[in-house]
């Protein structure tokens, strides 16, 4: 049996074999501090949640509920993959998140939904029924990265006892049959080629509980916003485009730490002595 | 409880509607043994298919992780599975047992094989492989095309220089005299990729052929090179059939890890891929194999149809047993006539073997029509001259919308021998036009010659310049043409929006800022004596930010904190950024080339693009921008992912970018090479290649080309034969073959009709279809009897789809027009650190997690 710190090392190969393999598969790549910043996540994952780890009995579980109809009569079914299932006296099911706790926490309703009709899914494929459903955020707090940047191993150890990544997830069966017509409708929509985007009302409004706009969040991210409609109004509005305001517009491709991150990202990617 | 009997199954099919004839009941009641199942057109293999594996899995128990199957796309594969699950949904309610189809090995030839490589059930520990990286078919080309490594390459063959090798390759393999580069790789890569697929070791080849010797030489070169390290290495799609093998032969339980081996489509295998799947089925001996050698399209791929027409004698000779033989030969896709057609067509051509023992087909199978409708359904045009003939059959498309036999445009397909340099698909190209009826037909000329890439790539132009030439070859001179054509374009384009006008004035205004600011960096830097390579202290970036003659950005750049602060962390790491690292990094510009993409289809000309496909009036334009984003990508995943000063100076970009990179695309454009799956985008009447029809079918069938020439055997297959000593297809009648194979794929894809055009003058029709229209009568398009053609049912999806909750509901309901044009159309995001991020830490738990169950295993053993 490896020990912990085994494992932990073992952790660290595999990490950079597979940071290789991503980056010769899509050519990009991360800045140091962000490297070292996905590998901490996995690690601290490891140290936290060494119990939950040891436990796992299957992983990138697929899932699929066929024989569903939409509203207008077409086939489909549903599919999905849970990361992690443990399978010994209760029956847990985990979906791994890489974003922070407190996005986990405010779209909770989210999780529910897709948690839900897994939890159904599974229910229906395997006979083992299911006890548990949650998330894990996988994004350790602040405060444990500044402990562990600056080589604080008390205060690491305060806050990593602190820290709490599991967020359990209530079953309601009833969420299931709306998720599941809705699910439907929308296989309609996509068959139809019905593409408009968001509306307006929807950019300016907040994200789910994200705490900011959907046009922050969702468009900003998105390279087709340039050409969309609804993002164009709710930057420039409906009157007469100042030539301004559209420099501005169509001249903002990221928030300047992103900017940051990709540039330092794309330099050290780059074999310029070889072009 | 095991349920065996036949009635289980015969109640099944009552309740699915389903009622197979004799054959099809046999082939899918077969069980154990090795299975030869002929599937003629339109047979309903599929369906075969998915009775069969319903039976294994139902009524024999065997369980989803111990099936290979393996379809020729992915597509394929896909409909296979969701058909399965639907079944066993059904199937569900009577027996209350589910099956996890995921653990059964369900893919293209080429995925299945990527799984042997990654899976624990081969190797010896159970532990984790790093799989090879796949180069795909244009990153293969673009690392041997790659000037530096084409150096490397041809001298490892002792060639005098690069045009020595170049016209040597050429004359060899293609008899011409070129010094063509693009041509030279194009060559080897077809030998190199023949060598993988018949397992040939450079090493033990025994040839006295001068050429030949440097090419296994070449070949021992490009292998080397792909090993990255001990424990990582790349290959390319042959080479990764070659790797699955070999792992097989090392790990000694391979024979007994899937006790059914499936193989679809088996006319279109290719040796190494035989070899596969009869280790896999050694232990077991089920293996069965689906095809129809007249549908066999893949020799230039190295196919071998000899695979399928040869597998009674396979069989006897790997696994000492013969197989049980049922030929599915009812015909259910097409009108009678159309069967009829086709299989007169396929006798034109004498397949006997010489000396009169068997045949080069599998002959004696009899294709009958299910269909009894007595109606002629084969339409023939007038006999007249071309230009008459594409106005005459462009019209009667246009009439068979109006009469509402169709109800789209993209339900009548044009099928051609070949698309590139066509006279025939220009033709109908311009009968459509002048009907104002749309076409899509990306692949007629080359991809980068459609109005979106001309302007997109002119757009590029106008900012950042274009490459010049002193001597311009054959191919340059075509190329340089193309280039004022994109500049015209983009000129017009221009002209017609002053706010775009503006944008490509202020990125040409920001490239020459950086190129200033480099140049005056450069030389504060030779004036202080620095040296660019040595680290940059604070003090020299503080004297650059202070020079007066730098522009406003780099001074802000300059003083960024983020950069200084990560100068100040990396010096205290004792890894000090170097001077040349601080002059890319403050002269960069902000925006890659697919941002550049993205920013400027905000204007005008391409917004309306986007409108169209929202809405569902016109997918044809947003296709093809969703192309060239991957062709974008894959520049910058291949070359270079940042514009930096240094790069942008003195051109240097531009002949990256230009000459080298987009030249090699055109230059690729011209082979059929481009023949991926396209989209029928609707409101459009496709155009396609025979190949690229191959498993589809359409209510209305065109056959645009009735020409093509029969050659000589290729030099390749020539060396092949030398070197693996087999025999095979008489070389003198290999292209004899293929074409009339080809011709048969595209007739037997009608559903209700088949137009034949009756062309005068020269390449009017192969020698096949002139005996045709000799010896058969036709209907013409006049005499057509309109009330006798059905009218097209929209595509039934009887197997219904997958739709994923993430991947599409979720996105869906996030914005509908995000989800169209990322998951839709294939566009490649441009900024992907946070999935990069994401996938990396996903990827590295889940092996954490089976590591750990390793561990556990080993304990409790």
């Amino acid at each position: 049996m490896m020990t912990p710190q085994k494992i932990e090392e073992r952790i660290r190969e595999i990490f950079d074999e597979n940071y290789e393999l991503l980056r010769l598969e899509g050519g990009h790549a991360l800045t140091e501090d962000i490297r070292n910043y996905a590998l901490n996540q996995v690690i601290f994952y490891y140290k936290k949640m060494r119990e939950v780890a040891e436990k796992v009995t299957e992983t990138e579980v697929k899932l699929s509920l066929p024989g569903q109809r939409t509203p207008k009569g077409r086939r489909f079914s549903i599919e999905g993959v849970v990361d992690i299932v443990r399978e010994e006296e209760e029956v847990w099911m985990y979906d791994i998140k890489t974003h922070d706790l407190d996005f986990v926490l405010a779209n909770k309703e989210l999780y529910e939904k897709q948690l839900n009709i897994y939890g159904y899914i599974w229910g229906q494929l395997r006979q083992n029924q299911l006890d548990h459903t949650a998330v894990i955020s996988t994004a350790f707090p602040i405060a444990l990265r500044r402990a562990w940047q600056e080589n604080d191993f008390a205060k690491a150890m305060y806050e990593m006892e602190k820290w709490n990544p599991l967020v359990e997830i209530e079953s309601d069966p009833k969420n299931v049959t709306a998720t599941i017509s809705d699910f439907a409708a929308i296989v309609d929509d996509i068959e139809e080629n019905k593409f408009e985007p968001a509306a307006l009302e929807t950019l300016q409004a907040e994200w789910g509980s994200s705490g900011t706009k959907f046009a922050t969040r969702v468009c900003r991210n998105c390279d087709a916003r340039f050409s969309c409609e609804s993002y164009r109004r709710y930057v420039l509005g409906t009157g007469e485009k100042g030539k301004a305001s559209f420099k501005k517009y169509i001249e903002d491709i990221a928030p300047e730490s992103d900017q940051e991150e990709w540039l330092g990202a794309s330099l050290t990617q780059t074999d310029f002595d070889n072009l | 409880m095991l349920i065996t009997s036949k009635t289980d199954i015969e109640r099944l099919w009552k309740q699915q509607n389903f009622k197979p004839n004799n054959n099809q009941r046999e082939a899918i009641l077969h069980v154990d043994g090795p299975l030869f199942l002929t599937a003629g057109p339109g047979s309903g293999k599929t369906r075969v298919l998915l009775w069969r594996t319903l039976n294994l899995l139902v009524f024999h128990n065997v369980k989803p992780e111990e099936i290979f199957l393996s379809t020729f796309t992915e597509k394929a594969a896909l409909q296979l599975k969701e058909g399965l699950q639907i079944l066993l949904s059904s199937v569900k309610n009577e027996t209350n047992r589910s099956f996890d189809l995921s653990k059964m090995f369900l893919g293209t030839v080429h995925s299945n094989c990527q799984r042997i490589l990654l899976e624990r059930d081969f190797s010896k520990e159970r532990v984790r492989r790093q799989p090879p990286v796949l180069r795909d078919e244009l990153a293969q080309y673009l690392k041997i095309y790659n000037k530096r490594y084409w150096k490397e390459i041809v001298e490892s063959a002792e060639f005098a220089d690069e045009e020595d090798a170049q016209r040597s390759i050429n004359q060899y393999l293609e008899g011409k005299n070129i010094a063509s580069r693009h041509s030279a790789v194009q060559n080897v890569i077809k030998v190199f990729n023949r060598f993988s697929e018949e397992n040939i070791d450079a090493a033990k080849v025994q040839t006295k052929d001068p050429l030949l010797k440097q090419l296994l030489k070449m070949y021992r070169h490009y292998r080397q090179s792909l090993i990255i390290s001990p424990e990582l290495q790349e290959v390319d799609f042959s080479l990764l059939q070659q790797a699955a093998y070999n792992a097989l032969l090392e790990y000694p339980g391979s024979s007994g890890v899937f006790s059914h081996v499936i193989i679809d489509e088996y006319q279109d295998t290719n040796p190494i891929q035989e070899k596969i799947f009869f280790q896999l089925a050694a232990g077991k001996k089920n293996i069965c194999v689906v095809g129809d050698d007249d549908q066999a399209l893949y020799r230039f791929r190295g196919a071998t149809v000899e695979n399928l027409v040869e597998f009674p004698q396979r069989c006897k000779d790997y696994l000492k047993s013969s197989p049980r033989r049922y030929d599915l030969d009812i015909n259910y896709r097409s009108r009678k006539h159309i069967v009829d057609i086709y299989k007169h067509f396929i006798d034109k051509c004498d397949w006997k073997k010489e000396g009169g023992k068997g045949y080069y087909r599998v002959a004696d199978k009899v294709i009958k029509a299910n269909s009894r409708d007595a109606l002629l359904s084969v339409i023939v045009s007038e006999k007249d001259k071309a230009p008459n003939v594409y106005k005459e059959i462009a019209a009667y498309v246009k009439k068979l919308k109006a009469e509402g036999k169709v109800q789209d445009y993209n339900q009548v397909a044009f099928l051609f021998p070949a698309m590139k340099n066509s006279a025939r698909v220009t033709g109908f190209l311009e009968a459509f036009e002048s009907l104002g009826v749309p076409v899509y037909a990306p692949r007629a000329g080359r991809f980068l010659e459609v109005n979106e890439s001309k302007a997109i790539w002119g757009l590029l132009l106008k900012i950042f310049g274009r490459p010049k030439y002193d001597e311009m070859s054959f191919g340059l001179q075509d190329f340089n043409r193309w280039i004022k054509d994109c500049i015209e374009y983009a000129d017009q384009l221009i002209e017609s929006d002053s706010l775009l006008k503006e944008y490509i004035n202020d990125r040409k205004q920001e490239i020459e800022t950086v190129v200033g600011d480099y140049e005056i960096l450069l030389k504060l830097a030779s004036r202080r004596k620095w040296d660019v390579k040595t680290p940059a202290l604070p003090a020299m970036i503080d004297e650059m930010a202070k020079n007066p003659s730098i522009s406003l950005r780099a001074k802000k750049n300059l003083n960024n904190h983020f950069f200084r602060k990560s100068l100040q962390i990396k010096q205290k790491e004792k890894k000090p950024f170097s001077l040349e690292y601080v002059l890319r990094r403050v002269t960069a510009l902000d925006w890659s080339i697919l941002d550049l993409f993205y920013q400027l289809n905000g204007f005008r000309y391409f917004r309306d693009m986007y409108r169209l496909a929202e809405t569902g009036l016109d997918e044809g334009p947003v296709c093809n921008l969703g192309l060239i984003t991957q062709y974008l990508s894959r520049f910058m995943e291949e070359y270079v992912a940042i514009l930096t000063a240094p790069l942008l100076y003195e051109d240097k970009f531009v002949r990256i970018f230009f000459a080298s990179y987009t030249y090699a695309l055109f230059r690729l454009g011209e082979s059929e090479y481009e023949n991926a799956e396209d989209p029928f985008p609707k409101g459009r009447v496709p155009f396609l290649t025979i190949h690229q029809s191959k498993g589809l079918e359409f209510p209305v069938v065109v056959m645009g080309g009735l020409f093509r020439k029969d050659r000589e055997a290729s030099k390749v297959e020539e060396i092949i034969r030398h070197i693996s000593k087999k025999e095979g297809e008489p070389l003198d009648r290999i292209s004899e073959f293929d074409n009339m194979r080809m011709f048969y794929v595209g007739l037997s894809r009608a559903k209700n009709l088949l137009v034949l055009p009756r062309y005068k003058g020269p390449a009017a029709a192969h020698d096949a279809f002139r005996e045709l229209f000799a010896d058969t009568k036709f209907t013409t398009i006049q005499e057509t009897n309109w009330s006798a053609i059905p009218e097209a049912v929209l595509d039934q999806e009887d197997l219904g789809k997958n739709y994923s909750y993430t991947g599409d509901y979720l996105n869906y309901r996030k914005c509908p027009r995000q989800y169209m044009v990322f998951r839709k159309y294939g566009f490649v995001p441009s900024r992907s650190q946070t999935m990069f991020f994401g996938n990396l830490v996903h990827k590295t738990i889940e092996d954490l997690h089976q590591l750990l169950i390793n561990e556990r295993k080993k304990t409790t053993v």
